[in-house]
C-alpha cells in the first residue's frame, strides 16, 4: 500500500510546485532546443542578462531540437504559450512560415555580421555556422581539399555522418552535396557510401564515435575546433577547408502571433541582436554570432578556417524538395 | 472471482484508454496548420517493405542471440547456487537495462571499436554491432528473468532424479525444460519487443539507413515529416507484429502439469562446483561487464569533481529517483491486479483468457512513447496547462513501459502461488489484506522485489518521455547526459552515466533486499 501513498504524495508535491511558479511579474516564454537551455549552453547567461534589464521573468523551455519545437507549435496552434521560438534554422523557416503562427518582428538587423544580406520579415538570425568535416591532425596528415575529392577518392578517409531524417547536420550534408552535385547527388552518395563508417541519429553519437577514433573524419562545424582550443587547450583538431565552399546554417528566432507579451517579445529580439547576448554565443553555442564584429570574437576563432564561398539553398526550395531528396538518399544508401 | 475481475478490469480499461486515446488524438489532427495528409500509398513503397523485413529480421536474430546463451548462463547460475559474488553478479546483470542507448554504444565501441580491447574494426558496424549491442542489453535481463524458473523445480524432483541416476541431459529433458516452458515464451516475447523497438543503437551501430527499423520510421513520420496518421498506422503495424509473435511463442507454452513447490531451499547438495558452469558464468560476466568497466575507466579519468559539484546534477538525481520510484510503484500495483486476475483465470481452466490478460499488459510496450506522449499532449493541451502535468504524465507513461517487466518477473510465481494456495485460502476464508499478509507477501516478496527493481531501473534510465515535454525544471540524469554530449562534454557525460549506473545499482539493491528479503537471488 505504501507504494500508492508514495505516488500520491509525490504527485501532489509536483503539482504544488508547479502551481507556485506562477508569479505576478510578466513572463516571457521562449521555446528553444535543450542544448541552448542546458547548464553549458547560452541559456543561463542569457536569462540572467535579460531579466536584469526587462523586469520580467524569462522562461526558456528546452525541447529536443528545431523540428520538435516546430511540431510543438503545430500541435498547440494559436493556443501556444510560447511568445518566441528560438533555434530553428533556415532549412525549416519556410515550413515555420507556412504555419501562419508567426508575426512580423518589425526590427532591422543593423550590425549584421552575416556573410549575406538578411531581409526576412518574420525571423531574425542570432548565430550561424558552416558544416565541415573535422579531423585529428595527428591521425590524418593530408585531409581532402574539396568535397569532390572526399566523395571521389576511393582511397580517401573514412567518415562518420548523421542521418538527415533525424539530425540537422545530417540534412546539412545532404543539401551540401546537392548544391555541389546537383541532379547527380545520388551518384555522389553511391561513391561516398563505402567510406561511411556509420550514420548516427544525432550529432552527439557521431562526434563521440569520432573522439573514440572510429573514423578519420566526422561531419560537424567549422567552429568545432574552437571548443577544443578554448575549453581543452587542445589544438589537434581541425576542420578541412573544401574548395567548393561550405554549406551554411543560420539559426533564427521569431515571435508568435498569439503572444500576449508582444512588447516584451520585441524587446527580447532586440536584446538578442545586442552585444550582451551576442558575446555569450561563441563559447556556449560554439557558433558565429550574427551581429557581432569579428574583432569582438574570442582570439581562438581567428585560427578557424575561412569557409570561402558560402552555400545555402533558399528556404522555400528546401521545403519543396526535402522529402524527395531524403527519399532519394534513402534509396541510394539502402542498396 | 469477481473481486479479482474488478480491479483487473479497471487496470485494463485504464491501459486501453492510455493507449487508444492518444492514437485517436493523433489521427484527429487533420486540420492542423501545415499538415498535408499523406495518401496512404506508402504501403506500396519498397522503403516500408524493407523497413518491415529488416525490423523483423534483426529483432528475431537479436532475440535468439540473447535468449539462447541466456538459458545456458541462467542454468549455470541455477546449478551453482552458492559462490562468492553470485548475488553481486546477478545485480550487475540488471544494469545494462538502464544504460542510455548512446552511452551503451560508447561503451561497446570502447571494447570492440578500432581502438578497443577486442577490435572488430569496420565489421562492428552492421548486423554484428546491432546483435552485439542487443545481446549486451538483453542477455543479462533474460538471465534474471529465467533464473527463477529453476527455483520452481521442487527439491524432491532433484532427489528423485538423483536416485534414478539421471544424467545431465535427462535432468534437462525431464526436469528443467518442462519448468522453462512456462516462462520462456513470455521472456522471448519481451526481448523481441525490446529489440524490435530499438532505435538509437540500430541507427548508430547499424552502419546506415539499410538498418532502419519501424521505430525509426515512426519517429520520422511523427517528427520529420509531421504525418501523425502515418505514425499511428506504423505504430499499429508494430503492435500487430508483436501480437503475431506472441501468438507464435505462446503456442510452445505449456503450463507445468506437476504439483508446484515454492521451496526456498537451495539444492547444491548433489552437484558440486562444475568448472563448465563457472566458465560460462565468467564469460557472460566478462561480456556484460567489459563495456561498463570501460565506461568506468573513462569516467574515473574524467572531470569527476566538476560533475559532482554541480547543483543541476543533484536536482536531476532527485528527479530521476522520484520518477523511477513512483513509476515502479504504479507499475507494480497495476501488474499485481492484472496477474492476480490472470492467475485465477488460469486456475479456472481458462489459460487462453489468462494469456490475453498478460499480453494486454505487456504489449503496450511496443507503442512508442513518442506516439503515446505526443497523443497525450494533443488531448490534454487544449484543456489544461500540460507543463503543470509533466510529472504525472511522465510517471504514468514510464509505469506503462515498466508493466511488461513486472508481468514477466512476477507472473509465474503468482500463478504458482495461486494454484497451490487458492483452495486452501478459500477453505480458510482468507481474503483481501489477510491473504496478502499471510499467504502472498511471504511467498511472492522475492519476485515482487525483482519486479519493482526492474521497473524502477527502467524508468530511471528512460529518456524518451521526459525529453518530449521538456522544461528547465524537470531534467533527469538521462536528459543531463544527452545535454552534456550535445555540448562537447563527452567526459562529463561518461561521469554522469556512471553515476546513473551506481544510483540504479543501489536502488536495485535496496528494492530487491527491502522488498524481497534476504534471499540469494
Amino acid at each position: 500500500m505504501y507504494f500508492l501513498l508514495r505516488f500520491c504524495t509525490g504527485t501532489l508535491a509536483a503539482l504544488l510546485l508547479a502551481a507556485n511558479s506562477q508569479a505576478a511579474i510578466p513572463t516571457l516564454t521562449v521555446y528553444t532546443y535543450d542544448s541552448f537551455t542546458s547548464e553549458w549552453g547560452p541559456g543561463p547567461q542569457v536569462k540572467k542578462a535579460f531579466e536584469a534589464q526587462c523586469g520580467c521573468k524569462l522562461d526558456l523551455i528546452g525541447l529536443e531540437d528545431g523540428v520538435a519545437m516546430l511540431n510543438r507549435l503545430r500541435l498547440e496552434g494559436e493556443n501556444t504559450r510560447a511568445d518566441i521560438l528560438l533555434g530553428i534554422d533556415t532549412s525549416l523557416t519556410a515550413e515555420a512560415r507556412a504555419t501562419g503562427l508567426f508575426e512580423a518582428h518589425g526590427l532591422k538587423l543593423e550590425s549584421s555580421s552575416l556573410p549575406r544580406p538578411w531581409n526576412d520579415e518574420l525571423f531574425l538570425p542570432y548565430d550561424y555556422g558552416y558544416f565541415a568535416f573535422v579531423y585529428n591532425r595527428e591521425r590524418l596528415a593530408v585531409p581532402p581539399q574539396s568535397l569532390r575529392q572526399l566523395v571521389e577518392d576511393e582511397q580517401g578517409p573514412t567518415i562518420l555522418i548523421q542521418d538527415p531524417r533525424t539530425s540537422t547536420p545530417g540534412l546539412g550534408l545532404l543539401l551540401w552535396i546537392r548544391k555541389v552535385y546537383g541532379d547527380r547527388a545520388s551518384d555522389a552518395w553511391a561513391r561516398l557510401s563505402p567510406r561511411i563508417v556509420t550514420v548516427s541519429k544525432g550529432w552527439s553519437e557521431a562526434y563521440g564515435l569520432f573522439l573514440k577514433n572510429e573514423a578519420d573524419m566526422v561531419l560537424s562545424y567549422t567552429t568545432s575546433p574552437a571548443y577544443h582550443l578554448i575549453a581543452e587547450q587542445d589544438d589537434r583538431f581541425a576542420a578541412a577547408p573544401f574548395s567548393e565552399g561550405h554549406y551554411q546554417q543560420i539559426e533564427v528566432a521569431g515571435m508568435l502571433h498569439g503572444s500576449r507579451q508582444k512588447k516584451l517579445a520585441r524587446e527580447f529580439l532586440e536584446f538578442m541582436l545586442g552585444e550582451d547576448f551576442q558575446r555569450i554565443i561563441p563559447t556556449t553555442n560554439w557558433m558565429y554570432p550574427a551581429a557581432l564584429p569579428s574583432a569582438s570574437l574570442p582570439p581562438e576563432f581567428t585560427q578557424l578556417i575561412d569557409p570561402g564561398v558560402t552555400l545555402l539553398f533558399d528556404d522555400e526550395q528546401v521545403a519543396k524538395h526535402r522529402k524527395i531528396w531524403v527519399d532519394e538518399w534513402l534509396e541510394v544508401m539502402s542498396r | 472471482m469477481n473481486s479479482r475481475a474488478l480491479p483487473a478490469g479497471l487496470v485494463l480499461v485504464l491501459l486501453a484508454i492510455l493507449v487508444v486515446a492518444p492514437l485517436v488524438g493523433l489521427v484527429n489532427l487533420g486540420g492542423l496548420p501545415g499538415y498535408q495528409p499523406d495518401d496512404l500509398q506508402f504501403w506500396q513503397s519498397a522503403y516500408i517493405r524493407r523497413v518491415l523485413s529488416f525490423s523483423l529480421w534483426q529483432a528475431l536474430l537479436s532475440t535468439l542471440c540473447s535468449v539462447l546463451p541466456a538459458i545456458l548462463v541462467a542454468r549455470a547460475f541455477a546449478l551453482q547456487p552458492s559462490f562468492a559474488l553470485r548475488a553481486f553478479l546477478l545485480r550487475l546483470f540488471a544494469l545494462p537495462l538502464v544504460v542510455p542507448a548512446v552511452v551503451a554504444v560508447m561503451g561497446i565501441v570502447s571494447v570492440y571499436g578500432s581502438d578497443g580491447w577486442i577490435p572488430l574494426g569496420r565489421s562492428l558496424y552492421g548486423l554484428n554491432g546491432i546483435l552485439l549491442a542487443h545481446a549486451f542489453f538483453n542477455l543479462p535481463l533474460a538471465v534474471r528473468l529465467l533464473l527463477p524458473l529453476w527455483q520452481t523445480i521442487p527439491q524432491s524432483h532433484w532427489q528423485l532424479a538423483e536416485q534414478l541416476g539421471m544424467n545431465a541431459w535427462q535432468r534437462w529433458r525431464f526436469l528443467e525444460w518442462p519448468a522453462l516452458r512456462e516462462g520462456l515464451p513470455g521472456v522471448v516475447l519481451l526481448i523481441f519487443m525490446l529489440c524490435l523497438t530499438s532505435f538509437a543503437v540500430v541507427l548508430t551501430l547499424g552502419g546506415g539507413p539499410r538498418s532502419t527499423t519501424l521505430e525509426v520510421a515512426i519517429y520520422q513520420s511523427l517528427r520529420f515529416d509531421f504525418d501523425p496518421v502515418r505514425a499511428v498506422v506504423l505504430a499499429l503495424l508494430q503492435l500487430a507484429l508483436c501480437v503475431l509473435v506472441a501468438t507464435l511463442t505462446f503456442r510452445m507454452q505449456r503450463l507445468p502439469e506437476v504439483e508446484i513447490s515454492i521451496d526456498p531451499v537451495t539444492h547444491d547438495d548433489c552437484r558440486g562446483h562444475k568448472p563448465a558452469n563457472l566458465v560460462l558464468i565468467l564469460l557472460a560476466t566478462l561480456f556484460v561487464a567489459t563495456p561498463m568497466i570501460s565506461m568506468l575507466v573513462d569516467a574515473l579519468t574524467g572531470p569527476v569533481l566538476a560533475v559532482l559539484g554541480s547543483v543541476a546534477l543533484w536536482q536531476s538525481v532527485a528527479n530521476t529517483l522520484f520518477i523511477g520510484l513512483t513509476a515502479a510503484s504504479l507499475a507494480v500495483v497495476a501488474g499485481w491486479f492484472l496477474l492476480r486476475y490472470s492467475a485465477s483465470l488460469a486456475l479456472a481452466g481458462q489459460p487462453g483468457r489468462a494469456r490475453v490478460v498478460d499480453l494486454a499488459g505487456s504489449i503496450i510496450y511496443v507503442v512508442p512513447p513518442l506516439v503515446i506522449g505526443t497523443g497525450t499532449f494533443v488531448l490534454l493541451s487544449a484543456h489544461v496547462d500540460v507543463f503543470t502535468w509533466i510529472y504525472p504524465i511522465v510517471i504514468t507513461i514510464n509505469a506503462l513501459m515498466g508493466l511488461p517487466f513486472v508481468i514477466r518477473s512476477l507472473g509465474p510465481a503468482m500463478r504458482q502461488n495461486h494454484a497451490r494456495y487458492h483452495l486452501l485460502c478459500q477453505s480458510l476464508a482468507l481474503e483481501g489484506w489477510n491473504r496478502f499478509r499471510y499467504v502472498e507477501w511471504p511467498l511472492l516478496r522475492r519476485p515482487l522485489g525483482l519486479a519493482t527493481a526492474l521497473a524502477a531501473a527502467l524508468a530511471m534510465g528512460d529518456l524518451g518521455v521526459i525529453a518530449l515535454f521538456g522544461t528547465p525544471a524537470t531534467a533527469t540524469l538521462t536528459l543531463l547526459i544527452y545535454q552534456q554530449l550535445g555540448a562537447y562534454l563527452i567526459p562529463s557525460a561518461t561521469v554522469t552515466a556512471i553515476l546513473l549506473l551506481l544510483l540504479c545499482l543501489s536502488v536495485f539493491w535496496l528494492l530487491e533486499r527491502g522488498i524481497g528479503g534476504r534471499f540469494d537471488a
